[in-house]
C-alpha cells in the first residue's frame, strides 16, 4: 500500500457555464470554474499557491491562441496574479489526470499549500475537425489518405473489433447512452441537464463512424471545470468535507505513434494504471462503490470497465445491464452524466465527482453509503490515469 | 460501392525514413520496415525496432495477402475531401507475414458492408501522381474473379 494514501484530498470544485461553441473567450470560463473553486472551498484567491493544467486543444485545424481556445498556467498566473504563488506545471503525456496526479506530488512535496487544477476546453465556431490538409506528414502518412482524419475513427475500428471478436452487438450500448443522460438530470451543470434521451433515439440516431452513433460521441463544447486539492490535514479545516485520495495510477504503455485499431492498447494502458491504483490503495474492483469512467467515446467506458478489473473481457456491455449502472445498482457509473452528457470536458469532470460522490456531496445525484469512489479519468489508450477516493481515511 | 473517384486524398509526404516504402508501392510492391536483427516486421515505421531494441532495419517486400483485422464504416462527410464516397470502409489489414503490423486501407472493389472481421484480402496499388502510389486493399481473390469474368463475357 502507498504510504502517502489519504494524505492529499480534494477540497472545493468549480464549474463554469457551458455552452455549445465559443461566446466568450475561454479564459473567462476558466476563471469562473477557478474562482467557484476556490470559494467552495472557503479559501480566499491568496491562498492558492499551486497551479496545474493540460491546456491542449482537440479540435484539429485550429489556432492555438492562449485565453481564447486554450488557458495555459501563463494565462492563469497573468490573470489571477497569486502573491503566494510557488509551483505550477503544465503536463503533456496523460492528460489532465496527469496534471492532478502532479499537483498531489507537489503537495505530498510540501513545495505548496493549496493547489488548483483547471481544465478549459474550447469549441470553435464551424467545423470541429477542420481537415483541410493537401498533404499528409509524418505517421499521418500512412492513414490520412484513408480517410482517417479525426480520432473518431481510430477509436472506431478498436470498438468493431471488440465487437465482432467477443460476438457483441452495439445495440446495448443504449443502455450506457440513456441511463447517463438520466443521471445528468441531477447535474444542473450538464450540457444536456434536462433534455431527455430514449433508447429509441439512440437505436435510430445517424451513424458517424461505425459502430458509433451519433450518441456514442460525446458533444464539443465550451467550458471549464475547477477543482482544490490541498493536504488532508489542511483539508479538515477547510468549509466541503475532504475527498481524501487513496491512490492513483497512470497508464505504463505506448504503441507506437501513428498505430491504430489496436485493442490492445487500451487495454494495456487500462491495466497498467488501475493496477497502480488498486495496489496502492489496497482495494478491489468489488470495494468500489461508485464509478467514474472517462466517456468522451462510448467504449472507452467498455476498455475502462474491462481493464480495470470490473469484468471479464468481452462482458462490458452485458456488466453494464440490468439496473446495475444506476444510481441504486452494484456499480454506479458516471453518476453526473459523463461527457456523453455534460459535454465534452475532458476528465477533470470525472475526478470531480468522484470526489463529491467519496464527500458525500454529489447533491441529488447522491449515491448511498459511498465510502470507496473510482476513476478512470481519461481513454486508457494514450493518456490513462485512474484514481480512488475515500471518504473516510484509513 | 463507393465512389472513391471524387475523393481528393491527402497526398502522403515520405521522409527519410519511409521513402522505401513509397518508392517500393511506386513498383507495385507492398514493403514494410523490417528488423535485421530480430526479423520482425513492424508498421508504421519507427526510428528503432519495438520488439528487440536493434537500430538496423530495413525494408523487404511481403506478399501482400492478409485479413482485415478491423475496421469502420465513415458515413460523416465533415471532412470534405472524402464526402463523395461517404458511406465508405476504412479498414485495417494484418498481413500474414508481418503478424502485429497493423495497415490502415480502404476496401476497394466491393461494398463496405464487405468489411468484416478476418475477411482474407490482398493489396491492390492506387496511383495518386507521378510519386505516390498508394497501397490498397481488396477482397482475396478478386483479380483472378474479374480475369475469369472478363473471359466469360468474351465468350458468351
Ligand atoms: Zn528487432
Amino acid at each position: 500500500m502507498w504510504a502517502h494514501r489519504c494524505e492529499v484530498a480534494v477540497s472545493g470544485v468549480g464549474f463554469s457555464k457551458v455552452t455549445r461553441s465559443a461566446e466568450i473567450p475561454l479564459a473567462a470560463h476558466a476563471l469562473e470554474a477557478v474562482k467557484a473553486a476556490v470559494e467552495d472551498s472557503g479559501l480566499s484567491m491568496s491562498d492558492v499557491d499551486g497551479l496545474a493544467t493540460y491546456p491542449e486543444l482537440p479540435a484539429t485545424g485550429h489556432a492555438v491562441i492562449d485565453g481564447v481556445t486554450i488557458v495555459s498556467v501563463n494565462c492563469m498566473m497573468a490573470m489571477l496574479k497569486l502573491p503566494n504563488l510557488s509551483w505550477h506545471i503544465q503536463v503533456e503525456t496523460v492528460n489532465i489526470g496527469g496534471a492532478f496526479q502532479q499537483a498531489v506530488n507537489a503537495l505530498l512535496a510540501g513545495v505548496c499549500k493549496y493547489a488548483v487544477v483547471w481544465r478549459a476546453m474550447h469549441n470553435p465556431k464551424g467545423t470541429y475537425q477542420n481537415l483541410p490538409g493537401t498533404y499528409a506528414q509524418g505517421p499521418a502518412q500512412f492513414t490520412a489518405p484513408y480517410g482517417f482524419g479525426g480520432p473518431g475513427q481510430g477509436m472506431a475500428v478498436a470498438y468493431t473489433r471488440w465487437l465482432e471478436t467477443h460476438g457483441q452487438s452495439r445495440e446495448k450500448m443504449a443502455t450506457l447512452a440513456v441511463t447517463q443522460r438520466r443521471h445528468c438530470h441531477m447535474n444542473p451543470h450538464a450540457y444536456f441537464h434536462k433534455q431527455p434521451l430514449t433508447r429509441e433515439d439512440y437505436l435510430s440516431s445517424r451513424m458517424v463512424a461505425y459502430p458509433f452513433c451519433l450518441y456514442d460521441c460525446d458533444i464539443p463544447v465550451q467550458g471549464a471545470v475547477a477543482v482544490v486539492l490541498t493536504t488532508a490535514e489542511r483539508a479538515r479545516d477547510l468549509k466541503p468535507r475532504p475527498a481524501y485520495l487513496a491512490g492513483y495510477g497512470q497508464r505504463l504503455k505506448f504503441e507506437v505513434t501513428g498505430r491504430i485499431g489496436s485493442l490492445s492498447s487500451y487495454m494495456d494502458g487500462g491495466r497498467s494504471s488501475s493496477s497502480l491504483t488498486w495496489e496502492r490503495s489496497g482495494f478491489a474492483p468489488k470495494d468500489v462503490d461508485v464509478a467514474q469512467i472517462y466517456d468522451g467515446f462510448s467504449a472507452s467506458v467498455i476498455y475502462g470497465l474491462e481493464s480495470y478489473g470490473f469484468c471479464k473481457e468481452g462482458e462490458a456491455l452485458d456488466f453494464i445491464q440490468n439496473g446495475r449502472i444506476e444510481l441504486d445498482g452494484e456499480l454506479p457509473l458516471n453518476t453526473f452524466g459523463g461527457s456523453l452528457s455534460t459535454g465534452r470536458i475532458h476528465g477533470l469532470w470525472h475526478i470531480i465527482e468522484g470526489a463529491l460522490q467519496a464527500s458525500g456531496r454529489a447533491g441529488e445525484r447522491q449515491v448511498k453509503d459511498v465510502n470507496v469512489s473510482f476513476v478512470g479519468a481519461s481513454a486508457p489508450i494514450v493518456t490513462g490515469t485512474t484514481f480512488i477516493f475515500v471518504r473516510e481515511p484509513y | 460501392m463507393s465512389d472513391w473517384s471524387k475523393v481528393a486524398r491527402p497526398i502522403p509526404v515520405p521522409n527519410e525514413w519511409t521513402k522505401p516504402f513509397w518508392d517500393s508501392a511506386k513498383q507495385g510492391v507492398l514493403s514494410l520496415q523490417r528488423c535485421q536483427a530480430c526479423r520482425r516486421f513492424q508498421h508504421p515505421p519507427y526510428p528503432t525496432c519495438v520488439n528487440c531494441m536493434a537500430i538496423d532495419l530495413a525494408f523487404e517486400p511481403v506478399s501482400g495477402k492478409g485479413a482485415i483485422y478491423t475496421y469502420t464504416i465513415m458515413y460523416h462527410a465533415g471532412d470534405k475531401r472524402f464526402a463523395a464516397a461517404v458511406p465508405y470502409a476504412s479498414i485495417i489489414v494484418e498481413l500474414d507475414d508481418a503478424p502485429g503490423a497493423l495497415m490502415a486501407a480502404n476496401l476497394l472493389d466491393a461494398p463496405y458492408t464487405e468489411a468484416k472481421v478476418g475477411r482474407r484480402v490482398e493489396v491492390t496499388f492506387e496511383r495518386l501522381n507521378d510519386d505516390i502510389t498508394l497501397p490498397q486493399f481488396r477482397l482475396e481473390g478478386f483479380g483472378v474473379r474479374q480475369s475469369r469474368g472478363a473471359m466469360s463475357e468474351e465468350s458468351a
